[in-house]
């Protein structure tokens, strides 16, 4: 039997999942190289939709260039941060550091700090309410296909996410700079033995992972219709949940578990209620966790 | 050169005692405490509030209602903290020409505060404090709100009377989502009509397809949202990309001019009820609304309003409890007379028995990008 509403049901998951996945690709991205979680990718997603929302409102240019805006953003942002929060940590060479805990909980700690810092500065100066979006660039515009409705943001959020994840498989494969980052990834010190720039490795890393973040952020707030100061943390915790699923350092483990969150909480909505929707999906990492103690596709040494 | 300054500072000060003794010796000055957020997390409400009071008083004492008396407010500003809250109280009560106070904000400010002001016997009236609770503390607390009990059962009805005879109800996951929706729910029954979903949505949700869809399922007749204007929005807008066609019917927590701004078309067609009409017409509602722009530059809100009738009904209660003579005691029984009290928040009364305000509402429509009254 073919259950119309069923259909839809997992038509909403899968695009909830998207979103967690186009957080996540970034999100673990980062964390693949410097092995640190990034706690401020989240205000970096704000700023991609906040840099975005003002070409809006002042130029009022096409999507397109509207996305471009917000990549630039995202990019600036991406090096503003590795620079504030995370490369006065690495100043110690020696292997001590570069194996002590205390460092990396520190580097936690100061992407954190920086966080909020963002989202408090953005609440001082646009107010924490939502923004008022220009009707004609929201991405909800009904497409029906037989029975069921999508949104016109839906297929971009899909198209995105696919030229997201194969052009940072072809970037991290074919490139130099994508195989610098898996070198530094996969033993930084070996990389810096063998004469990779790993400081310009990890730069790197940082700008791509946060433009893509900016760029996520943007289609997501015109998709969902809310622009605000702390629409990066509610997407940031379930991104964050979907790359321990996957592995932690899996980008692909990591958006085939956000589709699974995503879906779940769609389907638990759909039999139970809203608000179990969360509990579903935390106890998933549980399980996850309880009988793959390295994720669902960690498992190997090679990370990225 | 030094010497003359001082004597002039001596002049001057001699001067003001003079005049504020005559002053008084003509004129005495009865005061109301006003506690609210002022700074903090709900500055914004609190700074509404003292504009509107400010406003009320002024307007009061230029009317010369009463005659050799000036009603003077005194403000302190509770932070939003129920701790605060407690020690104004006790400051306000040892003010002993504090004959009436309103506020606080919230109602867990207000009711922490209210404890303190039934023992010293002030009355206190709160503009938005809703907690059922809050007027169960003693006889020596009014508020000038309407609770979800009685909107609850009146959108119901309004809802039945249009031909709705199935309803679907999403709220807010919280204390005031889970009363908006069990009042409607309640009311709904009550007539006989049937609620196919009860959902609640957890805060911060900004996906609604989920629960669009399982509403879609069951073919209600009607939608009841109960939530506030940031997440109504969000569900107004995936309704019509969903295509849901049901018409909806929220709580007076959606009439917000930024609603309007974030929804855009998909408010048009949104039944509503609410106290307090910007865009109305009647003279009083109209003069507040112009004066109040006038003076603080931006046009009042319903809580601008709310604050503006407490004000109003307290300095009514003073008129009738004496004026110049009204006592603590005596301007609480005032208060509990109140009766078709005619103010910008439609006419309100408070029930003798329970003091639960009794406020009319208006019923509103999102039509071509504005509210409009409907009947």
């Amino acid at each position: 039997m073919f259950d119309v509403f069923f259909v839809q049901q997992l038509v909403n998951g899968l695009s909830i999942g998207l979103i967690y996945a186009l957080m996540a690709i970034g999100f673990t991205l980062i964390f693949g190289v410097l092995n640190v979680v990034n706690f401020a990718h989240g205000e970096v997603y704000m700023i991609g939709a906040f840099a975005g929302l003002l070409a809006i409102t002042q130029l009022a240019p096409p999507l397109f260039a509207v996305i471009l805006v917000a990549l630039a953003f995202g990019a600036l942002a991406g090096f503003g941060l590795e620079r504030i929060a995370f490369r006065p940590f690495r100043r110690f060479r020696d292997e001590a550091s570069l194996k002590s805990k205390a460092i990396r909980e520190a580097t936690l700690l100061s992407s954190l700090a920086v966080s909020i810092i963002v989202r408090e500065l953005a609440e001082k100066i646009f107010g924490s309410n939502m923004q008022s979006i220009p009707q004609e660039y929201l991405l909800l515009k009904p497409i029906e296909i037989g029975p069921l409705s999508f949104a016109n943001g839906q297929f971009l959020i899909f198209g995105l996410s696919i030229v997201m994840l194969g052009g940072l498989q072809w970037l991290l494969k074919h490139t130099r700079v994508g195989l610098s980052i898996r070198a530094v990834a996969n033993n930084p010190m070996g990389a810096a033995y063998v004469g990779i720039n790993t400081e310009r490795t990890i730069i790197a890393t940082f700008v791509i992972g946060s433009t893509l973040g900016a760029i996520a952020g943007l289609i997501v707030g015109l998709y969902q219709g809310a622009i605000f100061p702390a629409m990066g943390f509610a997407p940031g915790v379930k991104a964050f949940v979907a790359m321990v699923m996957g592995g932690l350092s899996s980008i692909g483990g990591a958006v085939v578990c956000a589709l699974i969150l995503g879906m779940a909480e769609a389907i638990t909505t759909s039999f139970f209620a809203q608000g179990w929707g969360d509990l579903v999906a935390y106890l998933f990492l549980v399980i996850t966790l309880v009988f793959f103690p390295t994720g669902l596709f960690g498992g190997g040494r090679e990370r990225v | 050169m030094m010497r003359f300054k001082q004597c002039k500072t001596l002049l001057t000060t001699v001067c003001l005692v003079a005049l504020s003794c005559g002053a008084s010796a003509q004129n005495k000055t009865v005061a109301i405490g006003y506690q609210a957020p002022l700074s903090g997390e709900n500055a914004q409400y609190g700074t509404v509030f003292r504009n509107s009071a400010t406003l009320a008083v002024d307007e009061f004492n230029k009317s010369g209602r009463l005659p050799g008396v000036t009603i003077q407010l005194k403000f302190e500003d509770s932070k939003s903290d129920a701790k605060e809250g407690v020690n104004i109280a006790r400051k306000f009560s040892d003010d002993a020409s504090i004959v009436g106070v309103i506020g606080d904000f919230n109602s867990t400010v207000s009711m922490a505060a209210g404890q303190v002001y039934a023992q010293t016997k002030v009355p206190q009236l709160s503009q938005t404090a809703s907690h059922p609770d809050y007027v169960k503390i003693s006889e020596y607390q009014f508020r000038n709100i309407n609770t979800q009990a009685y909107e609850g059962p009146l959108i119901a009805k309004w809802a039945f009377d249009s031909g709705a005879k199935k309803v679907a109800v999403i709220a807010i996951q919280n204390d005031w989502g889970q009363s908006a929706a069990g009042n409607f729910v309640q009311g709904f029954k009550a007539l006989g009509g049937t609620v196919t979903d009860t959902e609640f949505f957890n805060p911060g949700t900004r996906d609604f397809r989920s629960i669009l869809t399982k509403m879609a399922r069951s073919q209600p007749d009607a939608i009841f949202v109960g939530a506030f204007y940031e997440d109504g929005s969000a569900f107004l807008q995936q309704k019509v990309q969903m295509g849901l066609k049901q018409p909806v019917f929220a709580t007076s927590s959606l009439y917000e001019k930024k609603l309007l701004e974030l929804a855009g078309p998909a408010a048009n067609g949104v039944y509503l009820t609410s106290t307090f009409v910007v865009e109305s017409t009647e003279p009083h509602v109209a003069a507040f609304v112009k004066n109040y722009e006038a003076r603080y530059n931006g046009k009042p809100q319903q809580f601008a309003a709310q604050a503006y009738d407490a004000t109003n009904i307290m300095l009514n209660a003073i008129v009738a409890a004496g004026g110049a003579n009204a006592t603590r005691a005596k301007v609480r029984d005032a208060l509990a007379a109140t009766k078709d009290f005619p103010g910008v928040t439609g006419t309100t009364s408070f029930d003798p028995a329970t003091r639960e305000p009794i406020k009319l509402l208006s019923k509103l429509q999102v039509q071509d990008g504005k509210f409009v009254s409907v009947k």
